[in-house]
């Protein structure tokens, strides 16, 4: 499976160019624009052509100081600092997982405060919605889901107690280091011991236990270290990867069954108590991972010729047990030290907030690459301060967010060269992921969601749900939307950004969107019943929907079709077009 | 509706326990091509400049019998030992009734429908995979390359090239996009535009519209809206940078699509075709296929998707109910297509589209495993029909166990590979199998079908001899 989603995830159109600048062709033109404003010797008296000047905003943090200091190097211009409403706008949806109120927006607006941005990015950290929005991010990344399909069983009923126990990781400000070593150690049933899921979702049921335990080290491997360990999991990395990842063509498989073995006391029963029953996951010391298989899910096992057929425990890039000490807690110690981990971690938190990670694809870091990361020493600058800073992922994301690199305007003003993205000479506007979009879509067309999923209980928003397919599961007219806008299912199909014809199509006339522009129920229909005149209308359906008042041409225009026709068709016209505008959809 | 993909080994690399033996499963070569091992290997020859030299003095078979094509994939691994490539042993039940047609054993329980088009079908029986892993293999076939391999990952689906290379004949009128996807491929437009991606649709199992393809409010309120829009959306010119505007690109298409009213018929599943078909989601699939191509307005290339023949336990069980599902609807869609006339006179609309029944791999011989399935195996069984294929005959043989080839059934004399799959529809299409792109984000070439390690990959030109 992960080989799906690494692959998928990889294809899955990125709107970025697959190939950056590197450092040579940087410094190639670095000297041609030396070379333009040198004075020559031969023509001391000619004055030399003055390059405009390029301003670069000032420095937060060391992220401003990387990225602004490789920009100027290559002579990028940045674009202008957001105004305020995009600022806001792009701040709620990256760290709540949802669009700004019109009352958030007014009160910013009003704010005439030095540090309002700052303090309202702590506001935010600080919110609900933040643990809602990023429970969901780290359910993607563990694959929280209620149906694997290397599960045979079929239903996972612990989906939900694992929900609970990341929320309540998140909202109790757990370290992320500590999220990791709970899991990686976790035993017990299921649904009372709900860490323990983290292994009944990789649970191999149709192979030898050595499937299960290479699972756990594959999948362990790519989550919390961006390794892709799929690879080495049938055969050496020699001969197979050297185009596509030199750091891991020199793992053998053997290696790789060495991270396996620290899990080799892993057991997993099924248990038919209780509704549905449950899985229970054990621990026995003492038992070996043996070479001693020729059927499953993986090529043979078999010992080297006159090798033990007794793989020890080894931790990829060196350590092993400690006298005494438990093999699990010995590989989470490892693990959760490894620089590596923490640079993984920082790399897709970047993601979340630039749209396009340091090094790509997330899951798949070349270790041997010197090119591969487009900003090196900010990868482990950031990858410092998050291990100094306890692995506090608010800590962070405060960082990330308060740099005037993340602060840039998605609107550049000048001409826009693609090459420059990986500069991240713009915000790059990205559209909402699907379960952010489908909310959006709710609170700026005044209507609410109140859905029961089966085994979990009342959803109130789509960034709340359990499940990827949590609402197609239940029958919801919901659940399609989010899957046709990328959702995936933390299982064969990954989330995806890609355009396509349908997500259009959906906007123009799905339901989700026809439902909002409707006169009963929706906040178009209140203004209405509630007599607001044409300017009202356009105000609020603007502040509500793009989180900003129109400027005064567009006011004008939409005046001028408001008073056109009839108010009450004409009025969700407007509506329907603010949702359908690529500023609605992109941030 | 519920999505649930049942794949109970998703991860499995190997059949477990299968004997490899024969020239073309020498222990040593097993080992190299087996499960992920290809990826570097196929990726370093791929690419080599010599070999893309040879590959341009390769004079290209376009054989351009067909308009369009319609691919149904049996997404899991359909068992081809019991089905189009029979192998009868204590572990057949008597529901199969197998059956003697000429020279071809059949399995008449469960594809009886079908065996009145025996005449349309080229079944071909030395198919190979190069993996036996669900994932990797199912967009192996749908991109026709290696998913690991150096561009796999940017690498289009064959729709997508196939619409691509459509776009020149396209006509005003041709408001369908030329690939639509029934159910999700495993691949989308990959590097090229989002034009060319797939419209996938997600399919009932219900009679009935698909209701993202008209305008509730109706079309003359949406083209208001639209004009609206445009007055008040001036960022579609770029100013939000690439992936906005890309989206913002696919409006105009969508909206002609929505202002057809005649096109709501064909994205209609009408009530009597469902019964025919047989009442089922797969049914459905193939009525909208049929719509679609029949329609001639730009849709070129049809996947159609049926999932969840992944059987490794109990496989009788459900492969005899999932095959006469299948075989009522494929059966009525053949006789559909070639009771259509095609837009050249004389011809039928079967003439004109080639029809693939296709999956990632096959399943393992003999003898059940002892949970009563089948598990994975590379080798498989391919059906062609119209678009130019003769139909009546089998192409290839396999050996009494049903792994290796023993006649291969083509001039190449080798096992046919996911690539000359790709080849043969391409060809079958007038499209030039051999070209390579220059647009590729990696700046490596981007060949339609990849240069294969020993020769060339190219079009099984028996099918239509």
């Amino acid at each position: 499976m992960i080989s799906g989603w690494i692959l998928a995830a990889t294809a899955a159109a990125c709107p970025f160019p697959q190939h950056f600048q590197t450092a040579h062709e940087i410094q190639s033109q670095v000297s041609k624009v030396a070379e333009a404003v040198a004075p020559s010797g031969r023509h001391r008296a000619v004055a030399p052509p003055v390059p405009p000047p390029i301003v670069y905003p000032s420095s937060r943090s060391f992220i401003d100081t990387e990225i602004f200091g490789k920009m100027k190097l290559a002579r990028i211009v940045p674009a202008p600092m957001s105004s305020d409403t995009e600022f806001l706008r792009r701040v709620t949806i990256d760290l709540a997982g949802r669009i700004p109120t019109p009352n958030e927006v007014n009160a910013f607006l009003a704010d005439t405060s030095a540090d309002k941005r700052d303090r309202i990015i702590d506001t935010l950290l600080a919110s609900d919605d933040f643990n809602d929005r990023w429970t969901l991010w780290f359910g993607d990344l563990v694959q929280n889901i209620y149906d694997a399909s290397s599960v045979g069983q079929g239903v996972l009923n612990g989906r939900s107690p694992y929900y609970h126990w990341i929320r309540d990781s998140i909202s109790g400000h757990k370290a992320y280091d500590a999220m990791v070593r709970e899991l990686l150690t976790s035993s017990g049933d299921q649904m009372a011991a709900p860490a323990s899921n983290y292994f009944v979702r990789l649970y191999q049921e149709n192979g030898p236990p050595q499937d299960t335990f290479d699972n756990i080290a594959t999948q362990s491997g790519t989550q919390f270290l961006g390794l892709p360990m799929m690879c080495v999991s049938c055969h050496d990395g020699v001969g197979h990867l050297e185009l596509l990842n030199r750091g891991m063509a020199s793992v053998k498989r053997r290696q790789l069954w060495g991270m396996a073995a620290f899990f080799s006391g892993i057991g997993v029963t099924f248990q038919t108590q209780g509704a549905g029953g449950s899985f229970v996951i054990t621990e026995s010391n003492g038992t070996e991972y043996r070479l001693d298989t020729t059927t499953g899910n993986k090529t043979s096992r078999q010992p080297s010729t006159g090798g033990s057929d007794v793989v020890s425990p080894a931790y990829l890039f060196g350590g092993q047990p400690a006298d005494g000490e438990n093999r699990r807690v010995a590989y989470a110690r490892l693990l959760t030290a490894d620089p590596q981990f923490a640079r993984a971690a920082v790399n897709y938190i970047w993601k979340e907030f630039f749209g396009l990670a340091i090094v790509e694809p997330v899951d798949n870091f070349d270790l041997a690459s010197t090119t591969q990361a487009t900003h090196p020493a900010l990868l482990n600058e950031l990858a410092t301060y998050f291990q100094q800073n306890g692995f506090d992922l608010r800590a962070l994301m405060r960082l990330i967010a308060q740099s005037n690199a993340y602060q840039l305007s998605g609107r550049y003003g000048g001409t826009w060269s693609e090459a420059s993205t990986p500069y991240f000479a713009r915000h790059y506007p990205r559209r909402m992921m699907a379960e952010v979009l489908l909310d959006a879509l709710y609170q700026a067309t005044g209507r609410h969601m109140a859905l029961n999923v089966v085994l979990h209980g009342a959803v109130t928003k789509a960034v709340a749900t359990p499940d990827p397919l949590a609402f197609v599961n239940n029958g919801y007219a919901q659940g399609p939307f989010l899957q046709d806008f990328g959702e995936g299912d933390r299982d064969s199909n990954p989330r995806s950004q890609d355009p396509t014809l349908l997500e259009v199509l959906e906007m123009l006339n799905d339901r989700q969107i026809l439902d909002g522009i409707a006169t009963t129920n929706t906040l178009v229909g209140s203004l209405l019943s509630a007599k607001k005149t044409p300017d009202e209308i356009v105000d609020q359906l603007y502040v509500a929907a793009l989180s900003r008042h129109p400027i005064d041409s567009e006011r004008q225009t939409a005046l001028a079709y408001l008073n056109g026709g009839t108010l009450s068709d004409r009025a969700p016209d407007l509506q329907f077009v603010l949702l359908n505008k690529l500023e609605f959809l992109f941030y | 509706m519920t999505v649930k993909r049942k794949q109970s080994c998703e991860i499995c690399a190997t059949p477990p326990a299968f004997p490899l033996s024969g020239a073309q499963f020498s222990r040593r070569g097993f080992i190299r091509l087996g499960g992920l091992g290809l990826a570097g290997w196929f990726a370093g020859n791929a690419f080599s400049e010599s070999l893309l030299h040879q590959r341009t003095s390769v004079a290209p078979r376009l054989h351009n019998t067909a308009k369009n094509c319609v691919l149904i994939f049996l997404e899991g691994a359909p068992s081809q030992t019991d089905m189009w490539d029979l192998k009868e042993g204590s572990w057949t039940p008597s529901g199969l009734a197998p059956t003697t047609f000429g020279d071809v054993r059949w399995p008449h329980g469960i594809l009886g429908k079908t065996s009145v088009h025996l005449d349309k079908l080229a079944i071909v029986r030395t198919g190979l995979a190069w993996v036996a892993v669900h994932p990797l293999a199912q967009r192996w076939t749908q991109i026709s390359r290696n998913p690991a391999g150096v561009l796999g990952n940017v690498a289009p689906h064959i729709g997508s090239v196939v619409s691509i290379e459509s776009v020149s004949s396209r006509r005003d009128s041709d408001v369908l996009p030329s690939f639509v996807a029934l159910e999700p491929a495993r691949a989308s437009a990959g590097y090229l535009s989002a034009s060319n991606a797939p419209l996938t649709l997600r399919v009932n199992p219900t009679p009935g519209a698909i209701a993202t393809m008209t305008h509730r409010d109706g079309a003359l309120r949406l083209d208001e809206r639209l004009q609206l829009l445009s007055q008040l959306d001036p960022d579609r010119d770029g100013a939000l940078g690439k992936a906005a505007s890309d989206f913002g690109a696919l409006y105009d298409g969508a909206a002609k699509l929505t202002k057809s009213p005649e096109m709501a018929s064909v994205f209609t599943v009408g009530t009597t075709d469902f019964q025919r078909y047989g009442k089922s989601k797969f049914g459905a699939e193939l009525i909208l296929a049929k719509q679609l191509v029949a329609a001639d307005r730009g849709t070129r290339f049809v996947q159609a998707t049926y999932t969840g023949w992944d059987d490794h336990n109990e496989i009788y069980g459900k492969l005899v109910p999932r095959c006469t599902t299948f075989d009522t609807a494929y059966a009525a869609f053949l006789d559909d297509l070639a009771g259509t006339p095609g837009s050249t006179p004389g011809k039928t609309l079967l003439d004109e589209t080639m029809v693939v029944v296709y999956a990632e791999f096959g399943r393992t011989l003999g003898p059940l495993n002892v949970q009563n399935g089948r598990d994975h195996h590379q080798r498989m069984s391919i059906v062609f029909a119209g678009g130019g294929v003769k139909g009546g005959r089998v192409l290839g043989k396999t050996n009494d166990v049903g792994d290796a080839a023993v006649d291969y059934g083509w001039s190449l004399e080798r096992d046919i590979r996911p690539e000359d799959i790709a080849s043969t529809m391409y060809s079958a299409l007038g499209i030039d199998y051999t070209t390579t792109r220059h647009d590729d984000p990696l700046n490596r070439g981007f060949e339609y079908v990849p240069t294969a390690k020993d020769g060339v990959y190219q079009p099984i030109d028996e099918l239509f001899a």
